[in-house]
């Protein structure tokens, strides 16, 4: 009988893997603003807190039990060393992953190793993270060798493997810490309860405290999903470990509190107080008391509980620290887009599918081969299996899997793809209120035109002459803009108020003088606006013509039946010398490069008249 | 080009018109109108296409809000790449042809100038750059900003002249000003001076309230310049436990086959 669980759990997997392929989509064509909820106040999220922050603590397993059993000689623990160390390895490529998503200019990633600047944290941690990526690839190359024919490479790698252990261990150690450092340089926005000058140090012991714990929820894991006997001896070993290391951050921990003076801070009873509270708890007490008993360490579902529980703690640590706790200085609450926690789950989907497949194939740990073979052989003799539902054979093994996990990865793409924010299509075409003196904005994109206000009222006969364009112009109203009444670019507004026309002429009584008695109440005909207006409003003039109907025409009409003529004329009138004011290019020069590309079509030499 | 380049705004002056808003524009060629603000961001007007702006305050109190041109920039030491740069002169500039978008100096700005093109594929850091491309070639002697300013609120030398005005102006009217001239020491000092008669905490994050004297970035240097030594350190400890450990195991071998050779002499 095939295994039902593990073939479940890689179908979820491939789901999210799908899921976070589509958005990959939207995130890399139309940029972080749409993808994700940051913003200028909060401008690292969950990619940084969890993929990169919680990544780099998640993989800390790899040099924990490089140490434990290369180093220390504790044989009893060397079944969990080769998971531990290609965890590590697919948990710091997730993170180079994780960040070439977060990163504005991935592209620019490389950068790093040209462009140095010694005093950032953050470009010692991209040193330390590459250096350690490639020498996880090297501690991981003996177990893909071994059962190969290249067996000189291999010995030659099995020799290599203890200094290059130390040096994992060395870099381990230096950019574990500096994750911490990298929140130093910011007292003012970290809330007090997690900033600490001790903070790369605490980095490292949680990190140290995490790498113990995330061993043994693999381990667990992977015993429940392959169906194998766990192996209780190594994991109430784990589990005492894990308990000692725990007890050492929880002392640093509050001894740091206490002489920083901030042990009132953690039961003030704010929302992040509470939150610090439930972390420690979480990550350190439960798990440091629980793992203390000999009765939880002979019990399976005890030690998994109390590993997860820890993680979970852990990498809610990473997140407050780098991100949450923020919330308190910037005053502005961020909580991450579906399509982030996408991104973060499937990038961690892909990984532990890539575990899975590394694990089924090569020696990873003692007895997973063993089971994996055990297993091929049980279904070969078994019945074939059919599609739950279309009653149809899918054929054997790998066919199988192949068939659905692509079927369920497409599927979960075009979700995905259909639910994925799009980008929103620049729809405001409402005119906006020049922006200074001389520049009238004229449109919904970067445009706008030069307007020199000075010149045109000096020229049209200086304070009088307001009203010519300010055509509302009334006692008390110094120049009504042009947008209050031509809302909107390109489509004409109605500046007719039904309502205040209805109350101010005492109500439904009142309809009567406009729509005439007698008639039907229908739009048409009415009084005319001037009828009763005509002291209220200017009178039409050269400038501006006519207020016949309630309709405003729209901005863009407005101005240039407004300006056209009169440049026209100007342009004609050979004493001004300005035989260019008629063109487009006149007004219309200020703006983008397609508009300077406008006004270089016309060269100085053409006249107005000459285009018209 | 002048030394130590500095602003001093006296927001008593302001009359909150936004001349240096539009002249900034236009000397950066920025649009001119600006994209809705981000929801979740600080509502202090600033975005990738604002550089400066007038904060309006209660009482018809105008804060010019623009890059503080920090004398030891926080934003400069954390980046990676070294994409944000002092300038000899001391203006903060930004390289795009660098940068990898990783927005450390948006979280290490203490006043939180730095943003973002969050609606680009390509997206670059924007802040003021003190019009630095501008006054290197000698185009303009002072910042569009200060040049368009009508009521001289805001005015422009070198940082020294400023400080000196802006004491001469605290002694000259004690009761108009706080005596306090922001930006003289706070983080190390910045080159963007104000003078002001109500408290501008708000510009900082957390009210100011974290920000001391001492300046930024040698909270991580003092950390990160002990790195070479500990990592030298972890190998050294490593590589002598793995040493020790090693050589007792050997030596409990051997004396381990040596009782197993004495037993089994014993017995023949």
């Amino acid at each position: 009988m095939e295994n039902r669980r593990l073939f479940l759990f890689k179908g979820v997997m491939w789901i999210l893997a799908g899921l976070a392929a589509a958005v990959a989509i939207v995130r890399f064509s139309l940029g972080l603003g749409v993808s994700t909820a940051l913003s200028d106040s909060t401008p690292w999220g969950l990619w940084i807190g969890f993929d990169v922050m919680g990544g780099v603590a998640l993989a800390a397993g790899g040099f924990v039990m490089a140490a434990v059993v290369h180093i220390f000689h504790r044989e009893r623990y060397h079944a969990a060393a080769r998971p531990a160390i290609l965890t590590a390895f697919l948990g710091y490529g997730a993170v180079a992953v994780g960040l070439l998503f977060d990163l504005g200019l991935p592209w620019n990633i490389w950068h790093a190793t040209i462009y140095w600047n010694v005093r950032s944290a953050l470009f010692e941690v991209a040193w330390c993270v590459m250096l350690y990526l490639t020498v996880l690839a090297l501690e991981v190359t003996p177990t893909i060798l071994e059962r190969t024919p290249f067996q000189k490479t291999y010995r030659f790698f099995v020799k290599l493997a203890l200094p290059i252990m130390i040096l994992g261990i060395m870099l381990s150690t230096l950019h574990q810490s500096s994750l911490g450092t990298m929140l130093l340089i910011m007292p003012f926005r970290v809330h007090p309860l997690w900033y600490s000058h001790l903070l790369p140090e605490l980095f490292f012991v949680s990190a140290i405290c995490l790498g113990i714990v995330m061993v043994m929820v693999e381990s667990t894991v992977t015993s429940w999903l392959y169906r194998r006997e766990p192996e209780m001896e190594m994991l109430a070993g784990l589990a005492r470990l894990a308990s000692i290391a725990l007890a050492c951050y929880f002392v640093m921990k509050s001894a740091d509190l206490l002489l920083q003076g901030k042990l009132a801070t953690v039961f003030d009873g704010t929302w992040l107080a509470n939150l610090f509270i439930l972390e420690m708890l979480l990550s350190t007490v439960i798990p440091m008391v629980g793992f203390a008993f000999p009765a939880v360490r002979r019990s399976f579902r005890g030690m998994w509980f109390l590993a997860c529980c820890s993680v979970a703690g852990f990498v809610l640590d990473r997140i407050n620290a780098s991100g949450l706790s923020q919330v308190w200085a910037t005053r502005r609450f961020y909580f991450p887009e579906w399509t982030e926690f996408a991104i973060s789950l499937g990038i961690v989907a892909a990984c532990v599918l890539v575990f899975f497949f590394i694990q089924e194939r090569f020696p990873v740990d003692p007895h997973g081969l063993e089971a994996v073979e055990a297993e091929r052989k049980a279904r070969a003799t078994a019945l074939p299996a059919f599609a739950p539902f279309a009653q149809v054979w899918l054929g054997e093994g790998w066919r199988k899997s192949a068939k659905v996990y692509s079927f369920l990865f497409v599927l979960a793409l075009a979700v995905g793809l259909t639910a994925a924010p799009k980008a929103e299509p620049v729809v405001d075409t409402r005119a906006v209120r020049a922006v200074g003196a001389n520049i009238l904005r004229i449109g919904p994109g970067p445009r706008y035109v030069y307007f020199d206000h000075k010149k045109h009222q000096d020229e049209a006969g200086g304070r009088k002459s307001c009203a010519l364009c300010h055509h509302l112009h009334q006692k008390g109203d110094v120049g009504t803009p042009c947008v209050v009444c031509h809302e909107n670019l390109f489509l004409p507004t109605s500046v007719f108020n039904h309502d205040a026309h209805v109350s101010a002429l005492a109500g439904n009584d009142s309809c009567a003088k406009c729509h005439g008695k007698g008639e039907p109440i229908r739009v048409t005909p009415t009084k005319k606006c001037s009828e009763c207006h005509d002291k209220d409003m200017m009178a039409a003039n050269p400038v501006v013509k006519t207020f016949a109907s309630k309709w405003a025409p729209s901005y863009k009409d407005a101005m240039h039946t407004m300006c056209i003529p009169c440049h026209e004329e100007k342009a004609k009138d050979v004493t001004l010398k300005l035989p260019n004011l008629g063109r487009c290019g006149a007004c219309h020069n200020g703006g983008t490069e397609s508009e300077k590309a406008y006004t270089a079509e016309f060269p100085a030499g053409t006249t107005a008249g000459a285009r018209s | 080009m002048i030394e130590n380049p500095a602003i001093l705004t006296d927001v008593t002056k302001c009359i909150g018109c936004e001349q240096c808003v539009v002249a900034c524009k236009k000397v950066n060629d920025l649009p001119a109108n600006d994209a809705p603000p981000r929801p979740g961001s600080t509502p202090d007007g600033l975005s990738a296409d604002r550089w400066t702006t007038v904060i309006r305050e209660p009482d018809n109190h105008f804060v010019r809000k623009q890059c503080r041109h920090c004398l030891e920039p926080a934003c400069v030491s954390v980046c990676p790449v070294g994409a944000m740069q002092k300038t000899p002169e001391g203006p903060v500039i930004y390289d795009k042809a660098i940068c990898l978008g990783c927005r450390y100096c948006m979280m290490a700005c203490p006043y939180g100038v730095p943003h973002y093109e969050w609606d680009s594929p390509n997206p670059s850091v924007r802040k003021c750059i003190l019009c630095y491309p501008s006054l290197k070639s000698g185009k303009i002697d002072k910042p569009a900003c200060v040049a368009s300013c009508p009521t001289q609120a805001t005015i422009f030398g070198t940082r020294g002249e400023m400080l000196a005005e802006a004491g001469r102006r605290l002694r000259a009217e004690p009761s108009k000003y706080v005596q306090r001239i922001w930006g003289e020491n706070q983080v190390g000092g910045t080159s963007v001076l104000y003078v002001s008669d109500i408290s501008l905490d708000f510009l900082a994050f957390g009210d100011g309230r974290q920000l001391s004297a001492a300046p930024l970035p040698p909270l991580t240097w003092g950390t990160l310049k002990a790195v070479p030594f500990e990592f030298l350190g972890m190998g050294v400890l490593m590589g002598s436990l793995y040493w020790v450990i090693e050589r007792r195991r050997k030596l409990m071998d051997e004396k381990a086959a040596a009782v197993a050779a004495g037993e089994d002499h014993h017995g023949e």
